[in-house]
């Protein structure tokens, strides 16, 4: 590892020589918490996917086993054995966090254990050993300090190092996703929601995700091409489970949706509160060239053909309302938008023959739409490739891939072209823009309709996935969905639309006992959001400014990011 | 009025006029904020436009660039009539800086300046997805003169910066520079050095200068009398919104009507203090070279005059 020479050395000498009786109290905690997991936690085996079995860990015993790896980990660290890591890490924080979700996750254990057994009577001692382990190791790091970091920035490894890094994350990723849609169990899947979230938060307080993010920067293309193998491989990780894959499909559409969604709300700044409706148009176009037996046009055009009727409609639907609606401000737009999606949805329920022309069924929408053929290619038969099985819901998922794969591109290069730079100078002083000759209302409507058109395009295919078209699958709360989503993960940055968009619709398919009180749910976690990070979770640089307008301390190292990142030569050329 | 013939005066060294204001008058409401005001411009030519707080010179401003439409007169830029969008005349070759410093604080001092380019470059949504050798090209072009702008103001090292990191003075210039980008043939410059300390303000005077010497012409609306009577050519001074006097720096300077009405207060200390307490509804009272409430007052986004 090479660090700028600027930076001193000296730091491990606070650790050394010998490490402190809460060292080994933490790291005795760690030992404890990993030889749990060899034990049995409970009698019942029926219960969080078997922990009755001794010797042999499996299920959630797995994941206190990670926790323990880590924390001996960012042990080893705070020792001094590997000095330049340990001025890039903040092992104490980590460690912290790491040690507070291995409580919470064995009390939440026991707690279950309790509830469901019924009786802690039906625990047995691994479960006991655990908690005593991670309450060692909770309070042997409660009292560590903090010290001193170096900026990530400074520090280069070797090219094929951090590449390597990005590489096992991916990997990570893959595994974790695979590993997490094969949880049936709905209070496994939430205990592992804990485990994840609180490795995530040990590990971002440690300082590895800003330091992966820099290499992130640093490695742009190997990033890419590294998500877009994770997305790929993913079906074949789910050996053709119908159930997963659907799930996958229909957070893959949804993320897809969101992201065109993204092009109107994050880049050009316009509230669209009825986005769903063109998803709508879309799909109803798709459907009533179809052939269904309940499409009333009896004209089937190849499909590629279709996509872009159905991606005209919608982006002719969007020029029409916001040709005159986006020459006002912000608000005025989002109640058009809002009565769009409204006009929409009363639309289609209408035009049955009865109050207009026939052509949506009302109410009943377009059932029967045949699944997609393109060439000899039946997107309904089951394809076994490499001896894994690929089903119905896997050869959409592919289809939905590319067109995500489509307007993450066209998103990009929008966005660092001379359009993009017009939509930020039009967030940032709209007058201003227009007086330095930037075409602010024909790039307004071009975002509008340039998103209007990519749902459009989504919609053409989510008609065949979904093999019924009805107006209830097109209503506000759809349209709020795709902007919380937005919201949450994160406005303008095509990751944090990714992740927003897989929380909002893994979690209530995951957490059916939670179906209920989803709206409540979400709500509160919105509200939570906007107090504590309004950027989102995974946020572009320039919205985080944005919403932080007076945090000095981000802007300097926005700026210092973007001098390293313009200095580097590599990322300079491939910027040019 | 004294305008027609001292327009005579002028010296024979600039060429025809760039701009032709004739006859503008803008009223709000009952309010006639600019009354009959006559502007002629000419290339290579710094203008100077002066006046106490709330004579209408940001007002004026805001007509001759397209931000309000003027309610009678018309307003002749290369001797066609300029449409009343601020885009039209940005394309048509005119360009301003603002009172209140407007950049884009989250964009880079480079990304800035490229957005002037915006209007001289063509680029659209395909052409920028698909990114053909022409797309590199341009997107190089705008980098180029965005970053050669930047050298030219004096920024060049800070082309990678946040706009709103910038010290208060390079501000004011980076605003100059993404003026510039946009290729104008007449800048216009709203109080250029409010808020600059007296090295700064002769910085200003000598970009400006560098300016005129590109072969645009400029005007310049400046409460610093030291720095807009050692820079212009010609000076027009505007009182409630109309023409008090233009003529070269010498005849406005000793013209006891702008004395009194301007500079010559009775009590001078005294005006200041109301000025500056007045600073929040009216321009910045930048009287003398150095005003330091003033950078405080320019962040407020509000163009009024």
């Amino acid at each position: 590892m090479t660090t700028s020479p600027a930076v001193p050395r000296t730091k491990t000498s606070v650790n050394n020589p010998r490490p402190s009786p809460q060292w080994w109290l933490a790291l005795a905690g760690a030992v404890l918490l990993i030889a749990s997991a060899f034990l049995s936690w409970c009698y019942v085996p029926a219960l969080l996917g078997d922990l009755s079995i001794d010797a042999f860990p499996g299920g959630l015993q797995i994941l206190m086993i990670i926790v323990a790896v880590l924390a001996i980990f960012f042990l080893v660290l705070r020792s001094g054995r590997m000095p330049s890591m340990d001025t890039l890490l903040d092992s104490a924080k980590a460690l912290k966090a790491l040690s507070a979700t291995a409580v919470a996750f064995m009390v939440l254990v026991a707690i279950v254990i309790a509830l469901q057994a019924p009786g802690l009577a039906n625990a047995n001692p691994g479960l006991f050993v655990g908690i005593v382990g991670a309450a060692l190791m909770l309070a042997g790091s409660w009292q560590m300090a903090s010290d001193p970091l170096v900026d990530p920035i400074t520090v280069r490894l070797p090219g094929w190092v951090e590449i390597l890094v990005i590489v096992v994350m991916m990997a990570i990723i893959l595994f974790g996703a695979a590993y997490a849609l094969g949880q049936e169990d709905g209070t496994v899947f939430c205990l592992f929601l804990v485990f994840l979230g609180g490795v995530v938060a040990a590990l971002a307080r440690g300082g590895l995700f800003s330091w992966i993010s820099v290499i992130a920067a640093r490695h742009r293309q190997v990033l890419m091409m590294g998500a877009l193998a994770v997305a790929f491989l993913f079906p074949f990780t789910q050996n053709g489970s119908d159930a997963n894959m659907s799930i996958a499909t229909q957070v893959l559409i949804f993320a897809t949706t969101a992201l065109g969604l993204n092009i109107v709300v994050g880049l050009a700044g316009l509230l669209d509160l009825g986005y769903i409706a063109f998803l709508g148009a879309g799909a109803y176009v798709s459907a009533m060239m179809s052939h269904s037996a309940f499409a009333h046009i009896g004209w089937k055009p190849p499909f590629i053909v279709v996509v872009i009727i159905g991606a005209i409609v919608s982006s002719i639907l969007g020029l029409i309302i916001g040709s005159p609606t986006l020459r006002v401000s912000g608000d005025y737009l989002a109640i058009v938008t809002l009565a769009f999606g409204e006009i929409f949805r009363l639309t289609v329920n209408n035009l049955d023959g009865n109050n207009g022309p026939r052509l949506t069924n009302g109410p009943n929408g377009i059932p029967g739409i045949p699944d997609l053929e393109i060439g000899a290619f039946n997107f309904g038969d089951t394809h076994t490739v490499l001896g894994i099985p690929l089903g119905r819901f896997a050869n959409y998922y592919f289809l939905m891939l590319v067109v995500a794969g489509f307007i993450i591109l066209v998103f990009t290069r929008l966005n660092n072209s001379r359009i993009g730079r017009g939509w930020v100078a039009i967030r940032e002083d709209e007058k201003a823009a227009e007086a330095m000759g930037v075409n602010t209302f024909g790039l307004k409507l071009f975002a509008f309709a340039g998103g209007a058109f990519l749902a459009g395009m989504a919609g053409t295919i989510k008609a065949h996935q979904d093999v019924s078209v009805t107006p209830d699958q097109y209503i506000f709360l759809e349209s709020a969905f795709l902007l919380a989503a937005i919201v949450l993960g994160g406005m303008g940055s095509v990751a944090g639309v990714l992740v927003g968009a897989t929380v909002l619709k893994l979690l209530p398919e995951k957490l059916r006992f939670v179906a209920d009180y989803r709206l409540l749910i979400f709500g509160l976690l919105l509200v939570v959001m906007m107090r504590f990070r309004p950027e989102g979770l995974v946020p572009s640089r320039r919205r985080a400014l944005e919403f932080h307008a007076d945090d000095q301390e981000l802007a300097d190292r926005v700026e210092e990011v973007h001098l390293e990142i313009a200095a580097d030569p590599d990322t300079a050329e491939a910027k040019a | 009025m004294s305008t027609q013939t001292l327009q005579h005066s002028a010296p024979p060294k600039f060429g025809a006029p760039v701009l032709e204001a004739s006859g503008v008058v803008m009223r709000f409401g009952g309010l006639t904020a600019v009354n009959n005001v006559n502007l002629t411009v000419r290339e290579g030519e710094i203008m100077g436009l002066i006046g106490p707080n709330g004579a209408g010179k940001t007002t004026f401003f805001n007509c001759l660039t397209g931000m309000y439409k003027p309610t009678e007169g018309e307003v002749k830029f290369q001797g066609a009539v300029l449409p009343p969008k601020p885009r039209a005349v940005v394309k048509a070759g005119m360009a301003r800086t603002f009172q209140n410093i407007r950049l884009f604080g989250n964009m880079t001092a480079l990304e800035n300046v490229m957005v002037g380019r915006y209007c001289r470059t063509n680029a659209l949504a395909f052409t920028s997805i698909i990114r053909g050798p022409k797309y590199h090209r341009e997107e190089a072009e705008s980098r180029r003169i965005a970053q050669e702008l930047l050298d030219f103001v004096g920024l060049g090292h800070t082309s990678e910066h946040l706009a709103r990191n910038l010290p208060y003075g390079d501000q004011r210039r980076l605003e100059i520079a993404r003026a510039l980008a946009t290729d104008p043939k007449l800048i216009l410059l709203d109080e250029p050095t409010a808020g600059m300390n007296p090295k700064e303000t002769e910085q200003a005077k000598d970009l400006i200068f560098r300016i005129r010497d590109k072969g645009l012409a400029v005007v310049v609306i400046e409460h610093d009398m030291r720095f807009i009577f050692s820079l212009c050519d010609r000076v027009h001074c505007l009182v409630r919104g109309e023409t008090l006097i233009e003529g070269s720096p010498h005849e406005v300077q000793s013209d006891h009507r702008v004395i009194e009405a301007y500079i010559g207060q009775p009590d001078e200390d005294e005006e200041e203090l109301v000025a500056e307490a007045h600073a929040h509804d009216h321009e910045p009272a930048a009287t003398t070279p150095a005003a330091p409430a003033s950078p405080a007052v320019d962040l407020t986004k509000e163009d009024r005059a």
